[in-house]
């Protein structure tokens, strides 16, 4: 068995979205943080990440989240997570303090319509 | 050191480690090896010498021998190892009994003395029994029933050698044999041109004397003057290559030498002549029908006092005997590179201890084989912690069936490796053994086990089904997932099947040589096996050993028999034990195996995924500790009891200081989803112990 994420990525309101799906681990972190990077928009105002799907993050998914906040910062752009109330990662998420760096949204649509 | 081979009872079927076929396959090697060096020096007394150190060491014996009669019949040592100094002597036994090298001269067959002290064909050498020497074997030197000498080896054990022991040494001796008949039919031809050049010399006083002597001989001949022209060509030539006197005289006769030898031919002519010395070269000349055949061919100068008068010279068909030669060149060099090649896939192979299975196999060749067989077995972890076991047959012996074995165990590793399901990997097998070898078959069963949950999934090319052994329940075949032997066509697709078998049961593969016999149909071997392995009982080595008594019933086996068994250890309730190699790709199984082991123990979701995620943690720090180290591994024990859950990761490297936003990260994690955390670097590495409640909605 192999650590697998599968990522794709869509555009609409303004918004770039990137789906993660599975897993992330240190042996897949750095493709995904290239995934992830390519989706940064030259005109969106935020980046949207959905967690919805992502069965397990280890420390060098969470590195990958606060890289991409920092790159997006330096453009004057968000970083929003999309990760359901329910998901054991949200307390994960919550326990390292990443919401300080990225809002965090139970649903999809609630981060598209965030401002 | 003793010769390490087995009794051979007749009682119970001989076992044959995987020890014991590589020492085949380096015998294989060593009779290779000497071909080669027989062909490429004739001296046959060095190669007696080196025929006695190689089966010492081969055989692990302490006395080897090689003997020939001398003019007078008596036998003389040419060769030894280990012999008593007063050896010559002793070996002379009492009138009117032979000694054990007569005997094996007369016989011209092998001999075998279990024990000597009770032996009644012959009279064993007094010397050798005083030293010692408990059981011996001699085997004829030569070829075709006209022995020239004899090899023989004594061991100080009773009953010390096998068939394969026999075997081996009758190799030796055939080729040092053909090495020593070789030597004599150079040393016969060369005899007898020297006869013929000393009565040509003296008749070429008279010339029509020495031509009617010349066109009579038996070989060609032919005279050159001072400056290398041929003057002369007897009929014996020119009937051969089907020219006239006209056309062979000067040097046009160097037109009929094959173009690739012209160049060597008449470099080492020249250099000859000037140097006013003999001459000899093997060459190939084209015969009349237009064949090039090989002759060798000599002359010597012939001198008035100091005055060189020109040549004399004398060459003999050999091409049958050259043409022998080469085969035997080409084949022992084959040989050796296929000998090689074995022992290169075989030396390094050992059944994998893997955790958390117990595995056992046994291999036995079948009777009076000497080659080795095609059969093979082997066991893999995979990076998901499922355990590969495969078993497969290789149609046909030999060094050929050997070397595709080889090849399919390597390819079975990678494959296995690669691919997700049984099906696949046997299809990638299948079109390797067509590309590889094009006629050849195999049949194989590849089982996928995954030893916490019992689940397998498996699939046969033609194979004998695995059996599944229940405790206390009737055994079943696994029937299923059944396709074409490997080799049959190209395209051949290959089926697989799921099943499930419960804690405890053992799984038994093996090859038909297990099962088959012309005199019984396969539906009663299988139940026979069925029957045999449900009353086979202890430990998993003593249920092999069962199964092939029972089945085989103390008879050797016709065709070569491979039993592998594997049973998945029973779980230990509430706790679980790892061992996973230092490195990355481990860590989806170490989460595959945690949530597994956290859901039995009836951990949350939430407990379930954030103590995978902290254990992961502490098995990513091992996993750099080992940076660079091959072969590293980590440990990982872990319990639920009294609804807490406490771990300990432990790895052989030294703790690193948190770096920021790298590993500190992982420490902080572990902090965060555990009560308790304790890094304890000690000498020989570092363990990370954790502890946090479980069994409700919160903690800390």
């Amino acid at each position: 068995m192999r650590t697998v994420a599968d990522i794709s990525v869509a555009h609409h309101d303004g918004m770039a979205v990137a789906t993660v799906a599975g897993e992330v681990d240190m042996t897949n972190a750095a493709m995904v943080s290239r995934e992830l990077t390519k989706a940064i928009s030259r005109h969106a105002h935020a980046l949207v990440v959905d967690l919805t799907n992502a069965r397990y993050l280890d420390s060098a998914a969470i590195e990958v989240l606060f890289d991409l906040s920092r790159r997006l910062v330096r453009r004057r752009q968000q970083l929003r997570l999309v990760v359901p109330r329910r998901s054991p990662l949200r307390r994960l998420l919550t326990l390292i303090d990443l919401g300080s760096v990225a809002a965090l949204h139970d649903t999809l649509d609630g981060a598209c319509a965030a401002f | 050191m003793t010769p390490s081979l087995r009794p051979s009872s007749a009682a119970e079927p001989e076992r044959r480690s995987d020890d014991e076929l590589r020492r085949r396959v380096a015998q294989q090697a060593a009779v290779a090896e000497f071909g080669r060096e027989a062909m490429a020096n004739a001296d046959s007394l060095a190669l007696a010498g080196r025929a006695v150190e190689l089966v010492a060491d081969e055989l692990g014996v302490p006395f080897a021998i090689v003997l020939s009669p001398q003019d007078d019949g008596e036998l003389a040592v040419r060769a030894h190892v280990g012999m008593p100094a007063d050896f010559d002597r002793l070996e002379a036994v009492p009138e009117g009994h032979g000694s054990q090298s007569r005997y094996t001269l007369e016989l011209a067959e092998s001999v075998v003395s279990r024990d000597l002290e009770d032996e009644h064909r012959f009279t064993p050498s007094p010397g050798l029994l005083a030293h010692g020497a408990r059981s011996s074997v001699t085997v004829p030197v030569g070829v075709f029933g006209r022995p020239l000498g004899v090899l023989g080896v004594a061991s100080r054990r009773a009953d010390a050698f096998s068939d394969d022991d026999v075997n081996f040494l009758q190799g030796l001796a055939n080729t040092l044999g053909a090495a020593v008949e070789r030597e004599r039919a150079e040393d016969e031809i060369r005899a007898e041109h020297a006869r013929l050049e000393a009565a040509l010399r003296q008749a070429s006083e008279g010339e029509a004397r020495f031509r009617e002597m010349a066109d009579a001989a038996p070989v060609f001949i032919w005279t050159a003057d001072t400056d290398g022209m041929v003057d002369f060509i007897n009929r014996g030539w020119l009937d051969y290559t089907g020219r006239t006197m006209e056309e062979e005289l000067g040097n046009s006769w160097e037109v009929g030498v094959h173009p690739d030898d012209q160049e060597g031919v008449r470099t080492s002519w020249w250099r000859a002549l000037r140097r006013r010395v003999p001459w000899e070269r093997e060459y190939r000349l084209r015969r009349h029908d237009g064949e090039y055949r090989w002759i060798v061919d000599r002359g010597v100068p012939r001198f008035d006092g100091p005055q060189l008068l020109g040549y004399v010279g004398t060459a003999t068909d050999i091409h049958e005997r050259k043409q022998m030669e080469q085969k035997l060149s080409e084949a022992y060099e084959r040989d050796h590179q296929v000998a090689e090649t074995l022992q290169r896939s075989l030396l390094p192979e050992r059944l994998p201890r893997i955790d958390g299975v117990e595995l056992e196999a046994r291999y036995l060749p079948a009777s009076r084989s000497a080659a080795i067989g095609g059969d093979w077995y082997d066991a893999i972890e995979l990076d998901d912690g499922r355990v590969a076991v495969v078993v497969g047959d290789v149609v046909g012996h030999g060094l050929r069936a050997a070397v595709v074995m080889g090849q399919m165990r390597t390819a079975f590793r990678a494959y296995a490796m690669l691919e997700d399901s049984p099906a696949e990997t046997l299809g990638r097998l299948n079109r390797l053994l067509m590309k590889e070898s094009g006629e050849l078959m195999a049949t194989a069963l590849f089982l996928l086990l995954d030893r916490d949950t019992g689940e397998l999934c498996y699939s046969s090319a033609g194979h004998p089904p695995a059996l599944v052994v229940r405790r206390g329940g009737e055994p079943r075949y696994l029937e299923g997932g059944r396709s074409v032997p490997l080799g049959t066509s190209e395209g051949s697709t290959f089926r697989q099947e799921a099943d499930i078998v419960e804690a405890g049961s053992t799984l038994l593969l093996y090859t038909d040589g297990l099962v088959e016999r012309r005199d019984t149909p396969l539906e009663d071997r299988l139940a026979q096996l069925s029957t045999v392995a449900a009353i086979a009982d202890g430990e998993l080595g003593d249920v092999c050993d069962q199964i092939l008594g029972g089945v085989l019933g103390g008879n050797r086996p016709s065709d070569d028999v491979a039993l592998l068994a594997i049973r998945p250890a029973p779980p230990a309730a509430g706790s679980i034990s790892l061992r996973l190699p230092a490195d990355p790709a481990a860590l989806a199984q170490l989460r595959r195996r945690m949530s597994r082991f956290l859901q039995s123990a009836g951990a949350s979701r939430d407990e379930e995924f954030e103590i995978t995620l902290a254990v992961s943690e502490a098995a990513m720090n091992a996993i750099e500790h080992a940076y660079g180290t091959a072969e590293a591994e980590f440990e990982l024990k872990a319990r639920v009891a009294g609804g807490e859950f406490t771990a300990e990761v432990r790895d052989h490297g030294r703790w690193r200081a948190p770096r920021e936003g790298d590993r500190g990260r992982g420490l902080t994690i572990m902090h965060d989803l555990m009560q308790d955390v304790a890094v304890s670097p000690e000498p020989n590495g570092t363990t990370v112990r954790m502890r946090r409640r479980v069994g409700g909605e919160g903690f800390a």
